[in-house]
């Protein structure tokens, strides 16, 4: 089990800092469901299993179990890379949300996390959206700043602030006020493979810092003729920025100051040194020392997904899904390809995040958030406030906001840590308690509708343009700092 | 009162002249016909001509709904105009419809030259010729990219299993590669509908004019450029100029495969407009870079109704 460094985490975890001031300040009240002052391992288990929730008489408060109604709702469907027990669990919620509010007509639709914001987007330039909708985590802002969502917290439906964590509400907050319901948070860890570690001469422990990243990717490069780490630098794919920008807080840098304790998001630091040193070390990977795929400019993480599995890769970020789909992947491998497969999955180990070279670890605190829109929007004109609210609620409680988040992430409703699906959940899942670990030094997205572009465009951009040579790093480093720049004072986007 | 024939003639010839106006109420039957599909055409094209070209004259930030777009003239047409990477976006357009209409149109000309004749197999040749053009472009997308994958694909795979690399070649994750590899793809997809085209024109030159030729001494070459291109010049251009469309329009392999990327080395015109108006939110300057691409295709699709209609002329009666 690993133990917290906490005064590491207080330093440099925004979302924990954060729940501390807000602590301090609060007039005295009820204290949160989940101490997160606590949180380690330990702790999550200590919980789990601790309390019994019952979504149909929690949501029958909400909205009336026999109300009739008509929804529409988009959301982020289960991706390709996403394992079959997510699958399973996203037509077993929409079962149970049947089954519960028989008399409301919902009409759902999934769609992929790439596709999900460019439909959306369309949509709205006709007013066709839907009543609800479940975004990334990247994407509440931006509708909140256009006026497009309706005003919305957790005590809409049923729940309290406290409940949920203060980073995944910053991302729902624009302007003071709330405009959706976290569903689920998460923040990833450091995958590796211990036997092609042990074949290549490295020690039995995961790389401390990127640096080492760097070091342990070409050793195996050099000595097995094998990718070293699972680089992804594809254009307008999520994947990209969620493992890169751990790697630019990790060394200090940043879009802006969001990896500090209380961002003002004012200065753009894509340009300081520090910045550059992290996109630097990509490209010593990509270019000086070619130790990653050659593939990574056109790479999302499932490309990565059977190069690890072949163990023709090393090191990669992902969730703790990923074993999941690893299981299901070497389900389908025959003869030899079975046996590597299996040679892979015993010697799949997950860690922390690597640290920058002063000791900062920071990852990306993910997740998706649930919104209403307003009626102007939506196809038809009109929402369903009870039915739409019936969807929020059920989504966020506890069981199902645990059970969605089942093996890829973490409930946004923090009392999905104490029902029993999370003690089945430590249990069954492997290495949840890593990438729970790493929650405290999650650092949310910039909250600002520009966001969605910086993270999708301005940031694999600079990556493609350092690791195709096009641009030196340097130059990669300021033409991105100019796009920031340039976008913040209303640029064209060319 | 007799007149001569003369006389008589020349009133019987003399045309009856009509107005604009009573030649259409003459023909309003005609036009009750087509009114429905010009009622759609209206709605679908020209309604949506109309609100790109306005919405070109705007700004639209990301933090703002498009309701709430900023006047800017004609600053956007400006921006396009003077902006590196729409030249540099440009001349990807300009290679990859030039290469691909040009290489397509040569193949399939070869193509249905060596399946004119009659041979045992033809049939099944010329069906296996086709199967690139009629299956999906997604599908042949994704499929062309994992042959082409810079770390497992096939080529490499083959290529370093005999021995003729160490290494699998880097197709579609280089700068200078990426936009040859996927005209080649193009290519494969485009050439059998040149190959029908002109396979359809060569039934119509004169199986005589060609024996005469061949009884006159002429030799295969000769016959070929004195008889049969003269004959395809017509269905010729019509290919050359459909092919050319469809091409500047090209969406599907250059998303798919590589997005455009690596940094921008395989953006055409069509996937820089998505990105800039879907992936940034640029609707107004999306809006005007539509407008360019749209006045380019009329220019062609012009050339087009000219070219149909001068073969058209040529096969009349």
């Amino acid at each position: 089990m690993l133990m917290l460094k906490l005064g590491g985490a207080l330093m440099r975890g925004a979302v924990v800092s954060t729940m501390l001031t807000s602590l301090v300040a609060a007039p005295a009240i009820a204290a949160p469901p989940v101490d997160l002052s606590k949180w380690s391992p330990e702790y999550v288990r200590s919980i789990a299993g601790t309390e019994t929730f019952d979504t149909a008489a929690e949501c029958g408060k909400v909205t009336p179990l026999d109300y009739k109604g008509k929804l529409t709702f988009w959301y982020q469907g289960a991706f390709e890379g996403d394992p079959d027990l997510l699958r399973q669990y996203y037509k077993d919620f929409f079962v149970a949300f049947r089954k519960t509010y028989p008399n409301i007509d919902l009409q759902d639709q999934a769609l992929t996390y790439n596709d999900l914001l460019d439909k959306f987007r369309t949509a709205l330039a006709g007013n066709a959206g839907p009543m609800v909708v479940r975004l990334q985590i990247l994407g509440g802002v931006e509708f909140a700043s256009k006026g497009v969502l309706q005003e919305l917290g957790p005590s809409d439906v049923g729940w309290t602030n406290d409940d949920f964590w203060p980073g995944a509400m910053k991302s729902v907050t624009w302007q003071g006020k709330t405009y959706g319901v976290p569903t689920n948070n998460e923040t990833m860890a450091f995958i590796w493979n211990a036997d092609i570690f042990k074949r290549a001469g490295l020690p039995d422990h995961a790389p401390e810092t990127w640096d080492d990243v760097v070091a342990y990717s070409k050793q195996i490069h050099d000595k097995l003729g094998i990718a070293g780490y699972g680089l992804v630098a594809r254009v307008n794919a999520g994947n990209t920025p969620y493992r890169f920008m751990p790697q630019l807080w990790g060394y200090g840098g940043g879009v802006f100051d969001e990896a500090d304790a209380s961002p003002k998001l004012d200065t753009i630091r894509l340009n300081s040194p520090e910045s550059k040193r992290a996109l630097q070390a990509s490209y010593d990977m990509y270019v000086r020392d070619k130790s990653v795929p050659v593939s990574a400019l056109t790479n999302q993480q499932a490309d990565n997904q059977p190069l690890f599995l072949s163990g023709q890769l090393a090191m990669m970020i992902s969730h703790p899904s990923d074993y999941s789909v690893m299981l299901d992947l070497q389900k389908k491998a025959t003869g030899d390809d079975a046996v590597k497969a299996q040679t892979t999955i015993d010697n799949m180990r997950y860690s922390l995040i690597p640290t920058g070279p002063d000791g900062r670890r920071a990852v990306v605190f993910g997740g998706s958030n649930i919104h209403i829109l307003k009626p102007e929007y939506v196809e038809g004109g009109v929402v369903d406030e009870p039915a739409a609210k019936a969807m929020v609620c059920f989504w966020t409680s506890p069981e199902w906001s645990l059970k969605m988040a089942y093996a890829g992430s973490n409930p946004g409703n923090l009392l999905g840590f104490k029902t029993e699906w999370m003690k089945t959940r430590l249990d069954n899942i492997k290495f949840l308690d890593v990438t729970t670990s790493m929650l405290p030094y999650g650092v949310p997205f910039p909250a600002l509708p520009e966001t969605p572009e910086i993270m999708n465009h301005i940031i694999p951009d600079m990556l493609q343009n350092a690791l195709t040579g096009a641009m030196t790093v340097d130059q990669a480093a300021e033409d991105a700092a100019k796009k920031v720049e340039a976008l913040e004072k209303g640029g064209d986007g060319l | 009162m007799t007149t001569t024939t003369g006389e008589a003639d020349s009133h019987r010839q003399k045309p009856v002249r009509t107005s604009l106006l009573q030649q259409m109420w003459a023909s309003r039957a005609d036009y009750l016909y087509v009114l429905p599909a010009i009622i759609v055409m209206l709605i679908v094209i020209a309604y949506p001509i109309y609100y790109t070209i306005d919405l070109s004259f705007y700004k639209t930030p990301p933090g703002l709904l498009l309701k709430d777009k900023i006047w800017v003239g004609f600053d956007n047409y400006t921006a396009i105009l003077s902006s590196d990477v729409v030249w540099k976006v440009t001349v990807n357009t300009l290679v990859w419809t030039f290469a691909s209409t040009v290489i397509a149109f040569m193949l399939g000309y070869g193509a249905a030259l060596a399946l004119h004749r009659d041979f045992v197999g033809r049939g099944v040749i010329r069906a296996i010729l086709i199967i690139p053009w009629v299956i999906s472009a997604v599908a042949a997308s994704y499929v062309w990219k994992w042959i082409y994958h810079s770390d497992f694909g096939l080529i490499g795979a083959v290529l370093v299993q005999m021995g003729i690399l160490d290494k699998p070649p880097n197709f579609i994750d280089r700068t200078g590669s990426v936009l040859p590899s996927l005209i080649v793809v193009n290519i494969w997809r485009e050439f059998p509908f040149a190959m029908i085209m002109l396979t359809a024109g060569l039934q119509t030159v004169p199986e005589q004019l060609l024996r005469a030729a061949k009884v006159d001494g002429a030799n295969a070459w000769q016959r070929f450029w004195h008889v049969t291109f003269p004959y395809l010049g017509g269905v010729s251009t019509v290919t050359i100029l459909l092919l050319a469309v469809a091409n500047f329009n090209s969406f599907i392999i250059p998303w798919l495969m590589t997005g455009g990327g690596p940094s921008n080395a395989s953006h055409i015109w069509i996937t820089h407009i998505y990105e800039i108006a879907f992936g940034r939110q640029r609707w107004g300057i999306g809006a005007a870079y539509s407008v360019l691409l749209f006045l380019i295709l009329m220019t062609l699709g012009y050339f087009y109704v000219r070219a149909l209609s001068g073969a058209e002329k040529k096969e009349g009666p």
